[in-house]
């Protein structure tokens, strides 16, 4: 994570060091009082929109949904794909030792539908949709492009970023069911191509492995790091600055920042759906 | 055309206070814009001739002071009540500011699109007949702003400017970056504009042959205050240090001929 930018103070004295460990917290500090921010504005323009539904910007939501999920498709697809063969590959192999290649089915079947579906692709949009939602977003604030939006009376939440974020929301969840999906069929081909499980074997053992609650887990948690994910990459847009290297820094920024809260995100779920029983 | 009478002040800007961490950079300003008249705004690079604009129109917060357009206390108005004054008000950013990803049609209707309900066919009109405004062809319409010229931008800017009839017009230096012969001509655009129109003009720059022929008043600002304001005799009468350079200086002599 990146705070603000350190001012150079001899960081070798005590309390250069000191002064550095307090720049960097409250420059974390800052992070977080943005976020809440751009969460709090964002759920205001929801709320305006529901009211007003003739401010709903369908035909911005309708192309972003194409870029962030129609387009992403066929690379989500693949490289959950390619991860369900290794983990099934992988599990094959070290299992085959205790002669426990069947449970290659349970492993595979638990981790791709709780956790592994999801956050692959959840850190495939942070990098791809994320970055460019900030660099969108940047290189309009450079172009005075948002302040013309507010000075003919437009709420650049409600144009911009709004539809931004919802098509992220909807996007990410249909992007996780086809990536597990993706993730079981790789799998199970490699389990029996590699490990001599026919297809048969594979799914009744599969339906015996994984229940319902699994998958939900899983979906559960893809909308609301989609809403993480936007939020992050929509206040770091808004943050560019006037120069070409301050959009790069944020781009770069937003996806980072990304990625490390849908993990911390996902660790937060686990200790939820534990306590729960799910 | 004009709902106030001429000489009522448009825009009035008392005591405006504006910071930027440690430095103020508007310091107790006061200035009047009249109906109907075209004032430009002059000033040393870097004494916040666009801070002003921005802070008029909202984009920049001040610590102190009241802004009234049209006779309404920005600050003090509703939502609703600031979204009419913003409805009567079109604003030409330096860069243009165009809307990079909408083509020249979609930028110009799309002040228009938002505030009034017609037809598409209706919206084209009026997208051709802006764009005839300020001289240019309708062909350009289904060009995006990248493929524009420097000067294209500034005359496409103007037209979604225009685009919802407004009554006052911001311009933030419209000519620079303008060769002088398309400087003359956007000069002579806005003078046209504003006579036909009615506009009331603000108009921020820094070149000498717009302050000629375009404006009718100037107002000259230094030290975060307005340290002049008149007419081009009453600037060139003037004793200020920087009045005197500025308005007798080499480039002055050779605009006045």
């Amino acid at each position: 994570m990146k705070g603000t930018p350190v001012v150079e103070t001899g960081a070798v004295t005590i309390t250069g060091m000191l002064d550095q460990i307090g720049r960097t917290m409250a420059g974390i500090g800052g992070t977080m009082v943005g976020l809440i921010d751009m969460l709090g504005a964002v759920l205001a323009a929801s709320g305006r929109v529901l009211i007003h539904p003739r401010g709903f910007r369908l035909t911005s939501t309708v192309h972003h949904l194409e870029q962030v999920c129609w387009r992403a498709v066929p690379i989500v697809v693949l490289i959950t794909f390619l991860i369900g063969c290794i983990i099934s590959q992988q599990g094959i192999f070290h299992f085959r030792k205790f002669g426990a290649d069947i449970f290659v089915v349970d492993m595979l079947g638990v981790l791709v539908l709780r956790e592994i579906g999801v956050l692959l692709v959840a850190i495939m949009v942070a990098g791809r949709s994320g970055s460019a939602y900030t660099a969108e977003l940047g290189s309009m604030k450079m172009r005075e492009e948002i302040d013309a939006l507010r000075t003919m009376g437009f709420d650049p939440i409600e144009v911009l970023i709004l539809p931004r974020m919802l098509a992220l929301i909807i996007a990410l969840p249909i992007l996780a069911f086809l990536g597990a999906m993706a993730a079981l069929y790789g799998g199970g081909l490699v389990a029996w191509l590699y490990g001599g499980v026919d297809p048969e074997a594979f799914l009744l053992r599969l339906r015996d492995a994984i229940s319902i609650d699994h998958f939900t887990v899983g979906i559960i948690k893809a909308p609301v790091m989609a809403a993480v994910i936007g939020i992050v990459a929509c206040v770091e847009g808004l943050a560019v600055q006037g120069s070409a290297e301050s959009l790069g820094q944020h781009t770069t920024a937003s996806v980072v920042k990304g990625i490390f809260f849908v993990i911390v995100m996902d660790g937060v779920f686990a200790i939820f759906f534990a306590s729960i029983g799910m | 055309m004009m709902p106030q009478a001429a000489t009522d002040a448009i825009i009035r800007v008392r005591d405006i206070t504006v910071q930027f961490g440690a430095t103020r950079v508007l310091d107790g300003l006061n200035l009047d814009v009249k109906g109907g008249e075209i004032l430009g705004f002059v000033g040393p690079s870097g004494a916040g001739k666009s801070v002003l604009t921005r802070t008029i129109i909202g984009l920049v917060p001040k610590i102190a002071g009241r802004i009234e357009v049209f006779g309404i206390d920005l600050d003090a108005a509703s939502a609703a009540a600031r979204r009419a004054v913003e409805r009567r008000w079109g604003i030409l950013f330096q860069q243009g500011a165009l809307f990079s990803s909408l083509t020249v049609r979609q930028n110009i209707q799309f002040p228009v699109r938002e505030y009034l309900k017609v037809s598409q066919r209706l919206l084209d009109e009026i997208m051709v007949a802006k764009l005839g405004m300020v001289g240019l062809r309708p062909e350009v319409a289904d060009r995006f702003p990248s493929e524009l010229s420097g000067g294209m931008i500034k005359r496409v800017a103007l037209a979604r400017a225009l685009a919802l009839d407004p009554e006052l017009v911001f311009l933030d230096e419209p000519t620079s970056g303008l060769d002088p012969i398309g400087a003359g001509d956007f000069d002579e655009l806005v003078r046209t504009l504003q006579r036909t129109l009615g506009l009331t003009v603000f108009m921020v720059t820094h070149d000498l042959d717009s302050l000629y022929t375009a404006c009718d008043r100037i107002a000259v600002l230094g030290n975060g205050k307005i340290i002049a304001a008149g007419s081009m005799a009453d600037m060139q009468a003037s004793q200020h240090p920087w009045l005197r350079q500025y308005f007798h200086g080499k480039r002055a002599r050779a605009v006045m001929g």
